[in-house]
């Protein structure tokens, strides 16, 4: 059951065209890979997803429905949730600070004074988010800039859920990891889709995303030029798709060309 | 969730306790216990109640600035108009009382507006002009004294009315109505900043604007609210200065900017933001009030008093900061 | 685990306040002159202060003396004052930053029955009687007179009939030192030599730097200026460096007020032409014998004046008088 339709979205800036008409789709707890050369308009065209960027032509609908018009904080109450290369992480607050971050949970003191942030609460829901995540930390009253770039991730997607979200946008999360934690990441996407959240991921390692995705589409100069089937596809074919023809030599004539950019 | 806890010592424990629970760092106790202790070995004058009160009270006004201080550099901001915007407040409200006769009342609404406005200039000029905090604020040091001085002709405003002197000079229970509202707004600081979504945000936003912003909080205002704030206790702390010696004095203040910041700095705070609590301020503020107060009864001249200050910010910022290399790399 | 902790810490704070709460405050030594100064880093109050030390030494006086970091730091001299009661002195004798900055300390040392003494003469008579404080004495230069003898010296110089601009440089604005002795320099001069015309009078915040600043700014306006008042000697050294520099030493009269070191090593140069000699020495030194009269029960004048003397490159040649003695 498709969750998110993309058809035609076509995006330029100023003279520059980013976005020739990109159709995509989205199955409901469906887990697809974005990948493509730098320049191929992956970011972009997540921005359209979000809200930050609209759309010149195309459509895009979620749950059946247009949200062409919708501002971003519209968007992410339908549940669409984006988790950008920094983290937008506060790195001095704790865990249950940063996952509530904007949302935090208040009470009142002695029936009278409002606006006081139940730590209680906070710290017993972040806990409880980060064991839905099967994930472990050192500790959830540290600041979360004295943990791995791992444990970072996993606040962050733990701040994600709390969104409640049918949908999460992954850009290059396993970029900055030691190679050791990329499988924990791994992992938490994999939990993400037992629980029924879809997850786009952006990511330039194609081993990451063949191993986790069900489907992996690759953008080409603004175009979604291959769909494939991660099961029925490779590291060759994948490849391939990203620069253009098959083989080095379409790939050196990429080259040649520079990137779109 | 201590089962997921390494097994960390004592010492390491208790601090996490102490941020968690009071938002301090233990070491800045200790030394405070520790200066005092020292103190009270060296001056048989220094361990008395009515010594006590005076520290209080020689603290409350850089203690009101240092509050402001905290709040404006845990969001990432500075504000080095504090020390002029308190004489400037203190000139409005003994010129409003004295050379106009309006009631009291209307005088500490005239110093705490003023200091209000001030800050609020100060938001508005960082945040939606986009000039540095630390310019802003160091062309409002200026711009405040220089109006202060305007205002008063240059001398001090003297006279006000008696309603006005209690709050500098009456003691409720023998204890000095500065010090009464000094540590009132303390804890009501303390209770904002620790606990309140407003004072959850000042950190965040200090400590990355980016997640502040993702998270949807409205970063600028919030920041405009800040400046606002810290005028206005600029403000409180120049009424009650004023009300102390029973004028207004434009030189007020002079130089408080600093040791504000760095009584905040010694407490903790994190001078690039997103990290701050007013009760490490106090303790900040508190160590060097001890200092003062005890170099002052072995009569140290007051040169090593400067020094010894500046070395104790050094220190407490060393400490910090080798705290918190150990931590990152545990 | 913040349990134990919370508790280490109730105790340690509950150790500390009982100790506070019980120790001792009847060690205090009978008989400590307590002295509050402005600041000590000025040749000025160095000498006022070994003017306290000696006269002290001679009348076999206990006492302590503090000052603040600068003459600006109102409050903390306030602060400073408060700390000072705790040691108990049988004396406070103060040279208040402003006339109302140690109100409340002065109060609470009347109450104690202390007697106060202003140095220097910073505080306003009518402000002590609206606030019911009541000191033994004053005792300080005459800085209207001060002033005055600056004026008359100019006119000895240059004749009653002369004419020209003059310049004034004020002390920091809002200071009643500097406003008293520009007033009296003003005023005798108006009476002495009308032609004799002030057509600037600025504050120089007693900065060497600034005067310096503002004689070039006045120069630039009346380059046939005769004479620079300047309220204290540093800042008259500034407006000689500005002078000399634009090569109008001989045409432009500098008269300082103080007599301190440099100034004194100046005129002998021949640069600076006079100076108004405070004797803060002799003041200093009178204090404490005054002090000593009170706490005896004699009586003492309410109002001190030391006297000031020119000091000209004759005079200090010549060497032959008496109070020179006093000039540190």
């Amino acid at each position: 059951m498709t969750l998110l339709r993309l058809s035609g979205i076509r995006k330029s800036f100023g003279a520059v065209q980013v976005l020739h008409g990109v159709d995509l789709d989205v199955g409901r707890g469906e887990v697809v890979g974005l990948v493509g050369d730098n320049g191929a308009g992956k970011s972009t065209l997540m921005k359209t997803i979000t809200g930050i960027h609209r759309a010149d032509a195309g459509e895009i609908e979620f749950e059946g429905r247009s949200i062409l018009d919708l501002d971003p904080g519209q968007r992410r109450a339908l549940g669409i949730e984006m988790i950008y290369q920094d983290l937008s992480l506060a790195r001095q607050q704790d865990v249950a600070s940063n996952i509530f971050l904007g949302r935090e949970p208040t009470k009142k003191w002695f029936g009278i004074i409002p606006g006081i942030v139940d730590r209680a609460a906070m710290d017993r829901q972040a806990a409880e988010m980060i064991r839905r995540l099967g994930a472990h930390l050192p500790a959830m009253n540290r600041a979360v800039g004295s943990f791995s770039g791992g444990q970072q991730q996993t606040v962050a997607i733990a701040r994600a859920l709390t969104f409640d979200p049918k949908l999460v946008i992954m850009d290059e999360p396993t970029a900055a990891l030691a190679v050791r934690e990329v499988q924990g990441v791994l992992d938490l996407i994999r939990r993400l889709k037992s629980e029924g959240i879809a997850v786009i991921l952006i990511s330039h390692r194609l081993n990451d995303v063949l191993a986790v995705t069900d489907r992996i589409v690759v953008l080409r100069h603004g175009r979604a030029a291959a769909d494939l089937e991660t099961a029925r596809t490779d590291m060759n074919e994948v490849v391939a798709c990203i620069v253009g023809g098959s083989g080095a030599q379409a790939a050196a004539a990429h080259e040649g060309r520079g990137a779109a950019t | 969730m201590s089962s997921e806890l390494a097994r960390p010592g004592l010492w390491t424990r208790a601090q996490r306790g102490s941020v968690e629970r009071l938002h301090i760092r233990l070491e800045s106790l200790l030394v405070l216990l520790a200066l005092a202790a020292v103190m009270a070995a060296l001056s048989p004058y220094f361990l008395s109640f009515s010594n006590f009160l005076n520290i209080l009270l020689a603290t409350s006004t850089i203690g009101i600035l240092a509050i402001a201080a905290t709040f404006v550099i845990s969001a990432g901001g500075l504000d080095l108009s504090l020390g002029s915007v308190m004489g400037l407040s203190g000139v409005a409200g003994a010129f409003v009382t004295v050379n106009l006769g309006v009631p009291w009342g209307l005088g500490v609404l005239a110093c705490i507006l003023t200091g209000a406005l001030a800050g609020t200039v100060n938001g508005q000029l960082v945040t939606r002009a986009l000039v540095p905090a630390f310019i802003v604020t160091l062309g409002m040091l200026g711009i405040a004294r220089g109006l202060a001085l305007v205002i008063s002709g240059g001398r001090v405003i003297y006279g006000l009315p008696p309603e006005l002197l209690y709050l500098g000079q009456g003691r409720p229970f023998g204890i000095p109505m500065p010090v009464v509202i000094f540590v009132a707004t303390a804890i009501v600081a303390h209770c904002v900043l620790a606990y309140t979504r407003f004072g959850r945000h000042t950190l965040a936003i200090g400590d990355s604007e980016g997640a502040a912003r993702a998270a949807g909080i409205r970063v600028d205002r919030h920041r405009r609210v800040l400046y606002t704030l810290s005028g206005a206790l600029a403000g409180l702390a120049g009424m009650l200065f004023m009300a102390r010696i029973n004028s207004g004095d434009p030189t007020a203040g002079l130089n408080y900017e600093l040791t504000a910041i760095t009584a905040a700095i010694i407490g903790g705070t994190n001078l690039f933001g997103g990290r701050g609590s007013i009760l490490g301020t106090m303790i900040g503020a508190l160590i060097m009030g001890v200092l003062q107060n005890g170099l002052n009864l072995l009569a140290v001249q007051s040169y090593y008093q400067q020094m010894a200050i500046g070395a104790v910010l050094i220190l407490a910022v060393f400490i910090d900061q080798y705290q918190i290399r150990k931590e990152t790399r545990s | 685990m913040g349990r134990r902790l919370a508790t280490i810490r109730g105790s340690a704070l509950a150790l500390a306040l009982a100790v506070m709460s019980t120790g001792p405050g009847v060690l205090a030594q009978d008989g400590q002159y307590a002295v509050l100064m402005k600041t000590l880093s000025n040749p000025f109050w160095g000498a006022m202060g070994q003017g306290v030390e000696d006269g002290a030494k001679e009348a076999g006086i206990d006492y302590f003396i503090q000052a603040v970091e600068s003459d600006q730091a109102a409050e903390p001299q306030l602060n400073v004052c408060n700390t000072m009661l705790e040691r108990q002195p049988v004396a406070m004798i103060t040279a208040a930053i402003n006339s109302t900055n140690l109100l409340p300390c002065l109060k609470t040392a009347q109450d104690r029955g202390i007697p106060i003494v202003d140095l220097d003469a910073n505080l306003d008579p009518a402000v002590l009687e609206a606030e019911g404080i009541e000191i033994a004495f004053r005792i300080g230069s005459d800085n209207v007179a001060a002033g005055a003898q600056g004026a008359e010296y100019l006119v000895s110089r240059l004749g009653a009939e002369a004419t020209g601009p003059v310049l004034v440089i004020e002390g920091l604005s809002g200071n009643i030192t500097g406003q008293r002795r520009a007033q009296g320099f003003a005023q005798r001069l108006g009476e002495l030599a009308p032609g004799l015309e002030i057509v600037a009078s600025l504050p120089g915040d007693w900065d060497r730097g600034k005067a310096a600043s503002i004689t070039n700014d006045i120069l630039t306006r009346h380059p046939d200026l005769v004479a620079i008042f300047a309220a204290n000697d540093g800042m008259a050294l500034g407006a000689v460096e500005a002078v000399y520099a634009a090569g109008l030493g001989d045409q432009v009269t500098i008269i300082g007020v103080d007599g301190n070191s440099d100034a004194v090593k100046s005129i002998r140069d021949g640069r600076l032409n006079a100076s108004v000699a405070q004797l803060p020495y002799l003041v200093g030194k009178q204090a404490v014998e005054n002090v000593k009269k009170v706490l005896a029960g004699e009586t003492v004048p309410k109002d001190i004046a030391v006297p000031t003397l020119v000091l000209t490159r004759e005079v200090l040649e010549e060497g032959s008088e008496p109070l020179l003695q006093y000039v540190k």
